[in-house]
């Protein structure tokens, strides 16, 4: 089902997204720390249902991005514009932004004092005021869906790597996101497991749900990805449909920077 | 991607064990671990000739026929609870068996303690019996004690080793309950009162003083109520697991943890004191105040808590805080004054807690029953006490140690944590209160505190109102000690890391869920030593309340029993004794700092 041989199929497979909403609208974003600009000028529109991988060297701005998606960064220009809500510094929209997004880290983050299934049922209960048996059954519901129910009562620090990411993409539904954001999300992973959430995350594009994907896996991009965004520098040097960029990409940096990785 | 470029194991790999380390016997391990090498052995000899030496030395001073340990033995009521006249008795020991209570039931709610393995407890016996058995040859004993302290030392080598063949390994493995322990060897000294001849020995503070020092068993008075308090210990526990099966946990561990922390309060003023309510006062104006404001307090709470208030809301909030800080212009009741700052801090916080009617009904309801209490108890704080005690105080010696310690951490402890939140807050106008006041008070002496407070602020205070001198003195080192526990608590803070509060973040929490659900139980995990620390610490400094008049048990050690006509000269004495008190008290607290340190899998998860 991975294998990357020149008969696959390449590009998402086939939705029509013609009639879908903006869910994403960046227009403009800069961002800088300090002297350095981060983000500069970054214009792009993500539909709902699409799913967006973005690829690039290190420092390119990828995360920054994302993260100013959620708020978790603050960019000084531009406007970003989430579900119809504008992330500006009034608290309330912040909030009703990151109820509707959810986040998965690339070194998990998961909450070590609590239980896998309480990591789950945490924010539910205590955000969206679930009832705490409704929330576990979620919990549970969901932690089958990633395919780990059996882990429930153990801690993070007692699962695998693989393990605790999926646990991670399980609390991040468990708010029911229109969005989900994904940060480099098996960057600290070993292969075999790179596949179990490489699977997850599969499943969850087939499912239908808006996603905006950091990563370095060109596979995943290929067959998952309805459009891909190549960033360097700040700025998002081209974008396209997997099939356009990997096969035909118009700007040399893109050139140079796919030689570099499809050796 | 080439076929070669990642290795994905099919099957897991299986690691061998390391070799394990056989066990040494204990002639070898003698060998290899004390006389490994000249050096070793000569440090061996040394220290063991220097310990021996030192054990003797410390035995033969404390066996000497010239040791007046009834000193100690007859002044123990004196030690524990000072002035507190004899026929009151009663009030300690129903304080007592209310804490005992709230021990016991929150032990089972909290499910302490923990399953030792047999062969441990075996071995743990052992080396009890062997190290007995030793320091019974090194102690100057008559031929005859020397006999019976070696045979009481062979059964507990017995009863180790009968443990230890029983226990049994691995899957069979038996184990015990440390709580069942516990009970077992509070039962053994209880039943020891009752059975072995101590001896009755009371101090008679007349015009001619005299001693009473009667062989025999001990008096009832003791015997009972000692009896007694293990029964309603152990009672309170079992009651607490028949609540703990039945409701559910965490209202109940709430309701306890506000039992504790009214219980110094109403233990102080209601028990001991035995304050004297002047029925008409109450019915003519304290229950007319506390109607006014539950009633209006309550209307106002509910139209606060609708979520379709708004900002008028918080205007009106507002209005009541500068209504309560106003009224400090104009003579009136000081309750009056302190309810309208109560209802202004509930107002404030009516917002956060808005939501449907049960979560209005809620709120309002623990308005009134704040107002309750508090008017409860700071009425019983008004009136004149019908307990005569010398110098107006409730008690000293030992009780007050306790009570003076267990005051100040249990509110100190909450206070810290807060500045601690203040001082990393967002807002410049807490971090600027809370870092110059821990920077303030962690600048001054803690003797200074206490002179502070018992003899500069009763001056501050407003017309009308009074503070003993205990509550003074309390109140000076529960700021005292807030402030040093702030830091601790922002270390913890700090080593919290950054992912933890953007997942938080990123997953929808309000920045005081993520406070309470994710950074405190992380922060204080890891400040749980240098915390418990401080809180032995905080016991042993109380005797520094004897430069200020208060009488706790070293004072009374040390300066009033040896100024006895009959004992002069026994400072040695006493002083030890409240040497091992003190020992053993913040041991224990060691020890809970260990187990909760395990408990909360620091170190692990």
């Amino acid at each position: 089902m991975t294998d990357a041989t020149a008969t696959e199929p390449v590009g998402g497979q086939t939705k029509d997204l013609s009639g879908a909403r903006d869910m994403i609208v960046c227009e403009g974003v800069s961002k800088w720390f300090g002297d350095f600009q981060a983000l500069d000028g970054v214009t792009a529109t993500v539909r709902e249902q699409e799913v967006v991988v973005v690829l690039g060297p290190s420092g390119g701005g990828k995360s920054t991005w994302i993260r100013c998606i959620n708020r978790l960064e603050q960019h000084q220009e531009g406007r970003i514009v989430v579900d119809g809500v504008e992330l500006t510094n009034d608290m309330r929209n912040i909030e009703k932004v990151r109820s509707e997004v959810g986040m998965v880290f690339q070194m998990f983050n998961l909450f070590p004092h609590l239980r896998v299934i309480d990591n789950v049922s945490l924010a539910p209960i205590w955000v969206r005021k679930k009832p705490r048996a409704e929330a576990e059954e979620q919990a549970m519901a969901l932690l089958e869906r990633v395919g780990i129910p059996e882990q429930a009562h153990k801690y993070p620090g007692q699962l695998s790597g693989g393990q605790q990411q999926r646990v991670a993409i399980a609390r991040a539904l468990a708010m029911e996101p229109r969005v989900m954001l994904f940060d480099e999300p098996t960057s600290a992973l070993d292969p075999e497991m790179i596949k179990e959430v490489l699977d997850v995350m599969r499943n969850l594009a087939h499912s239908g749900m808006t996603m905006m994907v950091v990563t370095h896996e060109m596979g995943f991009a290929k067959e998952v990805a309805d459009q891909v965004m190549f960033m360097e520098g700040g700025q998002i040097v081209e974008t396209g449909t997997p099939e356009h960029f990997f096969t035909n990409p118009t700007e040399e940096r893109t050139k140079l920077f796919l030689s570099q990785i499809l050796a | 991607m080439s076929e070669l470029s990642s290795f994905v194991a099919t099957a897991n790999v299986p690691i061998a064990e390391p070799p394990e380390t056989p066990k040494l016997p204990p002639r070898e391990w003698v060998k290899a671990n004390l006389f490994s090498s000249r050096f070793n052995s000569a440090l061996t000899v040394v220290t063991t000739i220097i310990l021996l030496v030192m054990s003797r030395g410390f035995l033969g001073f404390l066996f000497n026929p010239e040791r007046q340990w009834h000193a100690t033995a007859t002044n123990l009521r004196l030690l524990m609870t000072h002035g507190y006249p004899e026929e009151q008795y009663l009030r300690i020991w129903v304080s007592f068996a209310v804490i005992l209570t709230l021990t016991g039931m929150s032990m089972a709610v909290w499910r302490a303690g923990s399953a030792m393995p047999a062969t441990e407890l075996g071995r743990k016996l052992l080396t009890t019996g062997a190290t007995l058995a030793l320091l019974v040859f090194l102690a100057p004993f008559s031929a005859r004690a020397t006999v019976q302290w070696l045979i009481a030392a062979l059964v507990v080598v017995a009863i180790g080793e009968t443990f230890r063949r029983a226990g049994g390994e691995g899957e069979t493995e038996r184990t015990v309950s440390t709580l069942t322990l516990l009970v077992v060897a509070l039962t053994g000294l209880v039943a020891s009162l009752w059975v072995i001849p101590y001896g009755r020995h009371t101090y008679i503070a007349d015009r001619t003083p005299k001693m009473l020092a009667e062989p025999g068993t001990v008096a009832l008075s003791t015997k009972l109520p000692w009896t007694l308090m293990l029964i309603v210990a152990v009672a309170a526990y079992f009651a607490g697991i028949f609540l703990r099966d039945r409701l559910s946990v965490n209202p109940l561990r709430v309701t306890l943890a506000v039992f504790w922390l009214l219980a110094p309060f109403a233990l102080v003023f209601l028990v001991l004191r035995d304050p004297a309510f002047d029925l008409g006062h109450v019915i003519g104006t304290d229950i007319p105040i506390f109607l006014a404001y539950a009633v209006l307090g309550g209307a106002l709470l509910l139209w606060l808590t609708r979520p379709s208030t708004g900002e008028i809301g918080r205007i009106v909030a507002a209005v009541v805080l500068v209504a309560g800080f106003a009224m400090f212009l104009t003579p009136m009741r000081m309750i009056v004054r302190f309810d309208m700052l109560m209802l202004a801090a509930f107002a404030l916080a009516a917002p956060t807690f808005a939501g449907g009617p049960q979560a209005r009904k809620r709120y309002t309801v623990g308005w009134l029953g704040v107002l309750g209490v508090t008017s409860w108890l700071i009425t019983a704080v008004n009136t004149p006490s019908t307990v005569d005690v010398p110098r107006d105080f409730p008690f000293g010696g030992f009780s007050l140690t306790l009570m003076v310690a267990a005051f100040t951490i249990l509110i100190s402890f909450p206070l810290g944590v807060a500045l601690a939140l203040a001082r990393t807050s967002t807002m410049p106008i807490f971090r600027l209160l809370a870092t110059g006041f821990i920077e303030v008070v962690r600048g001054i002496p803690l003797i200074t505190v206490l002179f502070f407070f018992s003899v500069v602020v009763p001056l501050f205070l407003p017309d009308g109102m009074e503070i003993t001198e205990i509550a003074a003195v309390v109140v000076g080192y529960i700021l005292f000690s807030a402030a040093y526990l702030a830091e601790n608590v922002r270390g913890g803070l700090q080593s919290v890391m950054r992912g933890q509060h953007e997942a938080a973040e990123a997953v929808g929490m309000t920045a005081s869920q993520k406070t309470v659900f994710i950074v405190l139980p992380q922060a204080l995990r890891v400040s749980i030593p240098p915390l418990v620390g401080h809180c032995i610490g905080v016991f042993k400094e109380t005797s520094l309340m004897a430069i200020i008049g208060l009488f706790d048990i070293l004072y009374i050690a040390r300066n009033v029993i040896p100024n006895q006509f009959e004992f002069l000269g026994t400072t040695k004495e006493n002083v030890l004794f409240v040497s091992l008190i003190y020992w053993i008290f913040a041991y224990q607290m060691s020890k809970a700092s260990q187990r909760l340190e395990r408990r909360t899998g620091l170190g692990e998860r």
